[in-house]
């Protein structure tokens, strides 16, 4: 199983032990300020140079704020776009890792797989859940991909709460940018890690010549591609094009998008959380 | 333009078979979720469309053909310059001997129907415009082919005549049937029978003014060529004396044509050579504006139609031979 290590740049709101910077203060190595003896007792933290100082001659102690869970979420597009080739295969895996990294960090984790609308149709709610990657893995294998993706009005305040989260949204992104910043606008209370899910195929023809149909597996729409020499660079270009609309995207809603092509590398999650919240 | 008519109409009930390239294409499709922000490649598009033009071609093509579809008989008039001729040919018995009077003999060369007909070829072979009728005769005559166009059939005709001939020289019944050839037609040239016998017979003179009286409404030009041996008489050099209606039928038949008031010529033809100029002779003399509707049978363009369908089969294959399969391997 891959795992990754994360860290958010915010603090989290939640009481519980955790990994995670916290708003709450307990029993950490975080220096929060001085307070009276008698508004919060520890002794052991007594500190004789500010209590000596203190005009008023109370006992001053130190204060620290503890480390906390933070909830882990995965927002997965179980759309059909996502069923060609390798992809679900690759999805997860990437599912599996997160549910697995958020285990061993701690944390509780949830799944929200949305295939069509705004209701998830594969769904565990954020708890610490041990196998949760285990089951994800398997559970993804035998969904049965369909749909147009999720839609512009998920909620996911039911199956989320008020409460700052740490979601990864998997998805191919291959839906209008309307949508995506519809839902980005959704999410945002929460701290949005997009991870877009690419194949190298998608932008390689299988031949130098020759003429493909396509057809978009959500909307049914068909075209024929006349394949030559120029078109495996015409296509890439327009995926790159695709790639820096959708990063400008993210960026405006928190994180830039981390994109999984072909293989996924947990040790690139980490470096990717270690750039994006120094 | 002429009408198109289809023999098998039935298939016609195929025709919507053509919309088939529009409604769907054949051939695997690969799933692109990316079409959906992908912008369109134009040449693609336009290659799609070509296509569904070609599906679309080759299947009416198709159908059409299977349809039989033909041109319908249609008249065109044509203007040239030459005359409606009616072969009036001997085909009596004395016909088969040579220009010496020998039957079939040893020393014989070729006879005299060989020979006319041989000539009659060449002659037919020159007047490629002229309108050809051919009427043979022996004891009764035989009407063989009407005015046409057709060379091929008029040269048939006169190939078969050629054949073994029987019964004896009986002009008026064959020059009437040659003049029935012209009736009821429109004057639209010079008319011309060409008479080849090789004899005479004498014609009762209710006959005669019944002929006479043809000829002259049907403003018919007339020219025999009389196909002469040495021992019979000849018309353009006559004995004088002894001479009687059954002796020499020949000189008192010229007689009698010269009294029909219209152009009338006879040629003396005692030997091939002779026979070839008469023929020659005739040949630059009617030579007269012409108009006449050539008549082009029906016509099968079912041919026409499968070739088309083949030409748009060709870009169809090619399209295949091009196509990709699936893009991703099944993952």
């Amino acid at each position: 199983m891959d795992e990754f290590h994360y860290r958010v740049p915010w603090r989290s709101g939640s009481a519980h032990p955790g990994h995670h910077k916290s708003r709450a203060p307990g029993g950490g190595y975080e220096f929060h300020g001085h307070t009276s003896l008698l508004d919060a007792g520890d002794p052991r933290h007594l500190d004789i140079r500010a209590s000596l100082s203190d005009p008023f001659g109370e006992f001053k102690v130190r204060q620290f704020l503890q480390t906390s869970i933070i909830p882990v979420m995965i927002v997965a597009d179980l759309s059909a776009s996502m069923a060609i080739a390798s992809k679900p295969a690759l999805l997860g895996r990437i599912a599996a890792s997160i549910a697995y990294s958020a285990h061993r960090t701690g944390d509780p984790c949830g799944f929200a797989g949305i295939a069509d609308g705004g209701r998830p149709e594969l769904f565990h709610s954020p708890r610490r859940h041990r196998a949760l990657g285990l089951t994800l893995a398997r559970q993804i294998a035998a969904f049965r991909f369909h749909g147009g993706g999720p839609a512009p009005d998920i909620d996911p305040v039911s199956w989320l709460g008020h409460r700052r989260a740490l979601v990864f949204l998997l998805s191919d992104f291959h839906f209008p940018l309307e949508r995506l910043e519809s839902i980005l606008e959704r999410l945002h209370p929460h701290d949005v890690v997009p991870v877009a899910v690419w194949l190298r195929a998608e932008w390689t023809p299988p031949r130098r010549w020759g003429l493909a149909h396509l057809q978009d597996p959500e909307s049914g729409k068909r075209q024929t591609l006349l394949l030559h020499p120029g078109s495996g660079r015409r296509l890439a270009s327009a995926f790159e094009r695709r790639r820096g609309r959708i990063a400008a995207l993210c960026r405006q809603y928190g994180r830039p998008p981390f994109f999984v092509v072909d293989s996924y590398q947990p040790e690139a999650l980490s470096r990717y959380f270690l750039e994006t919240c120094a | 333009m002429p009408a198109i008519a289809f023999a098998q109409p039935w298939w016609l009930l195929a025709l919507p078979l053509a919309l088939l390239p529009w409604w769907r294409q054949g051939g695997e499709k690969s799933p692109c979720p990316a079409l959906s922000w992908l912008e369109p490649d134009r040449a693609s598009a336009r290659l799609a469309w070509l296509w569904r033009l070609a599906g679309s071609g080759f299947l009416l093509a198709l159908v059409l053909a299977l349809a039989a579809p033909y041109l319908k008989e249609q008249k065109i008039a044509r203007l040239g310059r030459g005359a409606h001729i009616v072969l009036t040919i001997d085909r009596s018995s004395s016909m088969n001997e040579n220009f010496s009077g020998r039957y079939m003999g040893g020393l014989a060369k070729e006879s005299k129907s060989a020979a006319a007909r041989r000539l009659l070829l060449d002659f037919v072979n020159q007047r490629k415009q002229d309108l050809f009728s051919v009427v043979s005769f022996s004891t009764a005559p035989i009407h063989v082919l009407s005015l046409t166009q057709d060379h091929q059939a008029v040269k048939a005709a006169i190939a078969a005549i050629g054949l073994r001939g029987r019964g004896v020289t009986n002009i008026a019944p064959g020059l009437a049937m040659a003049l029935e050839a012209f009736r009821n037609r429109p004057l639209t040239g010079a008319r011309v029978i060409l008479l080849v016998s090789d004899g005479g017979a004498r014609i009762d003179p209710d006959t005669q003014e019944r002929l006479r009286q043809g000829f002259q409404d049907l403003e018919v030009g007339l020219y025999w060529i009389y196909l002469r041996n040495r021992r019979s008489v000849s018309v353009l050099h006559p004995p004088e004396r002894n001479l009687s209606e059954t002796r020499a039928p020949e000189l008192f038949l010229h007689r009698y044509f010269q009294t029909l008031q219209v152009p009338y010529q006879v040629f003396e033809a005692d030997n091939p050579e002779s026979l070839a100029r008469a023929i020659a002779t005739i040949g630059a003399l009617e030579n007269r504006p012409l108009r006449y509707f050539e008549i082009v049978p029906r016509q099968d363009i079912s041919q026409t139609a499968f070739a088309i369908a083949l030409l748009f089969a060709v870009p169809l294959l090619l399209w295949y031979a091009l196509e990709t399969g699936r893009w991703f391997r099944r993952g």
